[in-house]
């Protein structure tokens, strides 16, 4: 399928409410494997029913390719059923008075296929869900795991371009949420659709996307590969929505209130020379280090030292919790922490692990260029 | 490196659309989405439809009681249809407006709330012993209590006057009065009885609605209240009947309601002694030809439904405050009886019996006796269900073999069948529309329109059809007399319980089936034909059950607009009492008592629902 391009696609729910959606431009590429990414209420599932023509436009316009599907100035709007779109639906929404078989069945019928086609195709994606011993029972009597495939296996069969998949794995149990996380990957590789994933776990997407989408009240906040994301948040609500346990957080411009920004205001002050344009930094827990002495702490890098008050093993890792005077900071540590509590250590962190944010949260992109030069000094 | 490639930070290639599309523009599109389908056009043609069914009468008896009626030309000056006072002062103010209007209402207010103190009463206690005790047998006392509640409530009427009727009026007499006992009239006729039997019929109100309500008490509120050292009446007193007042309130204005509308048992134990309410006025003002009157009667009793209505509708949302969503806390707990098990089991089954028992075997002896209150074999026939030439005027054979009786049976299933039928298809749709149409003024509109009649006491509204249909107007012939009035009447009156079983089954159904098969290119039709009708089915069965069974004994929108061409079962008995045929008309109110019965419990049985949760709403 073409490329789908959203733009400046618009929802309100009335004249009064606030915008679900606004002003939203999006490019989903042909064979990408996309997760809109946000928490709830973001206009994430939102964006994707007005993709699939289930939401109408309050402004704005869809194009697929060169179509236009949907648009309020041209007045164009093509129902869901023409857009040869699959939707999975958090709930499944199997029918429950169809059979397996028929469920899966359905979409071929409407097109009509000749029926040695249809028992062919839907074969075969039985088959690949593993779902072909159920073909006779009712959606009631399955697991909510084999309902879930079910729900694929239903619009894979009429092999639409793009799937779009809302929340689809969030009422399974942890196994089978991993399972098929796997097992979506491989459908991507095989059927080569394009896909579109909603979705409020930052594993879940991380795990599966070609590239995310970070969604907040509507509005897209950063879009990239699952790697920029991460390493280069655009702003702070991208940097503390990504991550767990969540970025620390250090205020800048206000002496006093906090010691540690105290002391990376310090820190700054010699490295950077547009320093009141700063408006906080942040550093995320696991690219920070702990040393029990100062003529430990490796050469360039910020530090600064706190008592260790909480120790939070999370199997296989271990999380610390730090506190000065007056702020508290998280950090993860891999390494079995011979630590009770009440020690002072000395957290640091490399120059090049440090989010630089103006005062809008905004990131600044030129501090990672002479944070990273800096590193050499 | 990420550090070296470049954020996409989302930015929009080419040219710009707009933000913001022109007011013209926004409605362009939002039309052409919402005509896509036919919702909106069934929406449209439905809405229209219930506007002429059920606002046109309404509107059209309000104005029948501020305009000249025809024969009251001459005396007051005016033409046909001028705008008159006439009707209200003769109502309100004039010699007679005691006799037409304050009497009845006294009456009606006296009944109502003697009926819902002793409903309370008696309710209240039932309700508690069934739901939170160690009585014996609660759980078939839970579904005995509630048979009342199923029959036709002037089925109880008719016992009552088979047992204490008195020469007062003609006809066989009572049974007290065969053994020599003359019951006083005030026993016999009028507020007392009629209290009582209003009373026992809708004693399982309280039990169901109150009953519902200490079940799904948190018994963690009343344990926390026990943790803190509160003694049993404390805790009952402070804690639980606070949280119950919603509950309780809601059934006694409930009750009010259903009393307000009320007419078979005070036409059948006031009439001999002229004890008139506010139902049975009109019925005399309608019969008398007092349109204009009967007019002002009507809008007054519909004013006083609708105020009563509304306090309810406040009440619920006030009870919705006080919701304990209890989880493992509401389980139900029960109190020991100790020694007062045993009375406490006696006085569930002596208000059985005097609830259902006891009127039940006095209309089936009633029917077999020839002379009453004579026990001996040779009293004993069964020549009134099943005898031939027998030595009376008219009716002539028992009554199974009497062709009157199946031509009534017969009426009463087409009729009552093809109303609910009609009533619960619209309400299916109804609720389609409700939720689906993107057109919300539609949607608020189809809710409430559908959701009227149950605002206005059937009788009432029998007379707003009767001020509409009874003569031709524009294409419409008259209707008076046909079995489509009747109908009609019906379906509009069946609406609220029709449009509500619809809407809650869509709201159960959700979207999410539809817009899959939509996804997967299902057109309208095809959803409709394949996902929402297959799926809705049994609800489908409920809507119609429901409404027929209530339908069957149903008597007050009948007697209004049934003539003995159309009659029903229920008119078709009350005919019988009006003419003394006593055995015949206890047989067929049987006939009717036990077709409700057996419907309610094949409804339930079908669609493993309780009549409790039909009720409250």
């Amino acid at each position: 399928m073409p490329t789908i391009n959203l733009r400046g696609a618009q929802k309100n729910y009335g004249v009064n409410s606030a915008n679900a959606v606004s002003d939203l431009d999006l490019e989903i590429r042909d064979g990408e494997f996309m997760c809109l990414l946000g928490p709830s209420g973001c206009g994430k599932t939102t964006t994707l029913r007005m993709i699939a023509g289930l939401e109408n436009l309050s402004g704005g316009e869809i194009r697929v390719g060169d179509r236009l599907i949907d648009s309020v100035a041209e007045g164009v709007f093509v129902p869901p059923e023409k857009r040869e779109m699959g939707l999975v639906f958090q709930s499944y929404a199997l029918w429950p008075h169809l059979t397996i078989e028929r469920n899966t069945d359905f979409g071929l019928r409407l097109r009509k296929l000749p029926k040695a086609e249809r028992e062919e195709r839907v074969e075969r994606v039985m088959q690949a869900l593993d779902i072909a011993k159920y073909r006779d029972r009712y959606p009631s009597q399955l697991s909510g795991g084999q309902q879930q495939r079910v729900a694929l296996a239903r619009m894979l069969a009429v092999n639409p371009g793009v799937l779009l998949l809302d929340e689809p794995l969030s009422n399974l149990d942890a196994r089978l949420r991993l399972e098929m996380r796997a097992e979506l990957k491989r459908l991507h590789k095989e059927f080569k659709t394009t896909i579109v994933f909603v979705t409020h776990d930052q594993w879940e997407a991380m795990t599966l996307a070609t590239t995310i989408a970070v969604m907040n009240e509507g509005t897209l906040q950063q879009m990239g590969t699952p790697n920029d994301i991460y390493d280069r948040p655009a702003n702070r609500f991208v940097a503390e929505f990504v991550g767990s346990p969540p970025i620390n957080i250090l205020t800048f411009g206000r002496p006093g209130i906090s010691d540690i920004a105290d002391k990376a205001e310090g820190y700054f002050s010699s490295r950077y020379p547009a320093l009141s344009r700063i408006g906080s930094i942040g550093i995320r827990p696991e690219a920070m280090g702990y040393v029990l002495k100062m003529e430990d702490v490796p050469q360039g890098d910020f530090f600064g030292e706190m008592t260790v008050t909480g120790v939070l093993p999370t199997g296989g890792s271990w999380i610390l919790e730090l506190r000065s005077e007056n702020h508290t900071l998280f950090l993860t540590t891999h390494a079995l922490p011979r630590l009770d509590g009440g020690e002072r250590v000395f957290f640091h962190a490399p120059p090049e692990a440090l989010h630089v944010f103006d005062g809008h949260g905004e990131r600044i992109s030129e501090a990672d260029t002479l944070l990273k030069v800096s590193a050499f000094n | 490196m990420a550090l070296l490639s470049d954020t996409l930070k989302a930015q929009a290639p080419g040219n710009r659309v707009a933000a913001k599309p022109s007011g013209w523009q926004a409605w362009r599109y939002r039309i052409k989405v919402a005509l896509r389908e036919p919702t909106t056009l069934i929406g449209v043609v439905t809405a229209l439809l219930f506007t002429y069914l059920i606002v046109v009468p309404i509107i059209s008896i309000i104005f029948d009681a501020v305009r000249v009626q025809f024969g009251h030309e001459r005396r007051l000056g005016k033409e046909v249809g001028d705008f008159t006072f006439y009707y209200l002062d003769r109502t309100f103010f004039s010699p007679v407006a005691t006799d037409l209007f304050w009497h009845p209402l006294l009456n009606t207010l006296t009944v109502a709330f003697g009926a819902i103190a002793l409903s309370l009463a008696i309710g209240t206690i039932l309700a508690w012993l069934i739901s939170r005790t160690d009585m014996f047998g609660r759980r078939w006392f839970a579904t005995a209590l509630i048979v009342p509640y199923m029959l036709p409530a002037w089925t109880f009427a008719l016992a009552w006057t088979t047992l204490f009727k008195n020469r007062t009026i003609g006809g066989q007499p009572g049974w007290f009065e065969a053994m020599g006992m003359t019951p006083p009239d005030w026993v016999a006729y009028g507020r007392f009885p009629i209290t009582i039997i209003l009373a026992l019929h809708y004693t399982p109100f309280v039990i169901l609605l109150f009953g519902s309500a200490l079940r799904r008490f948190d018994s963690q509120l009343e344990d926390s209240a026990r943790i803190l050292g509160a003694r049993r009446h404390q805790v009952a007193l402070q804690v639980i009947l606070p949280l119950m007042r919603p509950a309780l309130l809601s059934s006694m204005v409930l009750i009010f309601a259903k009393c307000l509308g009320e007419f078979g048992v005070p036409y059948v134990l006031g009439l001999p002694v002229k004890f008139e309410v506010l139902s049975t006025s009109l019925f005399r003002s309608i019969a008398s030809r007092q349109t204009g009157v009967a007019g002002v009667v009507a809008a007054s009793i519909m004013v006083i439904g609708i105020i009563t209505l509304m306090i309810d509708a406040r009440l619920v949302r006030e009870a919705r405050r006080f919701v304990t969503i209890g989880s493992k806390g509401s389980m139900n707990r029960q109190s020991r009886l100790g020694n007062m098990r045993l009375p406490a089991t006696g006085f569930a089954a002596a208000i059985f019996l005097l609830s259902v028992g006891l009127p039940l075997l006095t209309l089936a002896l009633s029917t077999v006796m020839k002379i009453p209150a004579q026990f001996t074999l040779d009293n004993f026939t069964l020549d009134y269900w099943i005898g031939t030439n027998l030595d009376t005027v008219a009716l002539q054979t028992g009554i199974l073999l009497s062709p009157d009786l199946w031509a009534a049976a017969g009426n009463t299933l087409m009729i009552v069948g093809l109303a609910s039928l009609t009533s619960g298809i619209l309400g299916l749709f109804v609720g389609y529309v409700v939720i689906r149409t993107p057109v919300r003024v539609l949607s608020v509109y189809l809710r409430q329109v559908t959701f009227l009649p149950y605002l206005v006491p059937g009788i009432a509204f029998a007379a707003a059809y009767l001020s509409l249909f009874a003569v031709p107007r524009g294409p419409m012939p008259a209707l008076y007399g046909t079995v489509t009035i009747l109908v009609l009447a019906l379906i509009a009156d069946q609406m609220p319980y029709a449009s509500r079983a619809g809407i809650s089954a869509m709201t159960q159904l959700g979207k999410d089936p539809e817009e899959a098969a939509q996804i997967a290119g299902a057109g309208w039709l095809r959803r409709m034909i394949s996902i929402v009708i297959p799926i809705q089915k049994g609800s489908l069965v409920t809507g119609v059950l429901l409404p027929f069974i209530s339908g069957i004994k149903g008597l007050s929108l009948f007697v209004i607009l049934a003539v003995p061409s159309t009659d029903v079962l229920t008119t078709y008995s009350l005919r019988l009492v009006d003419y003394h045929y006593t055995q015949a008309a206890n047989a067929v109110v049987l006939i009717i008592a036990g077709i409700a019965y057996f419907g309610t419990l094949t409804a339930q049985k079908l669609t493993r629902t309780n009549l409790a949760e039909g009720l409250g709403s």
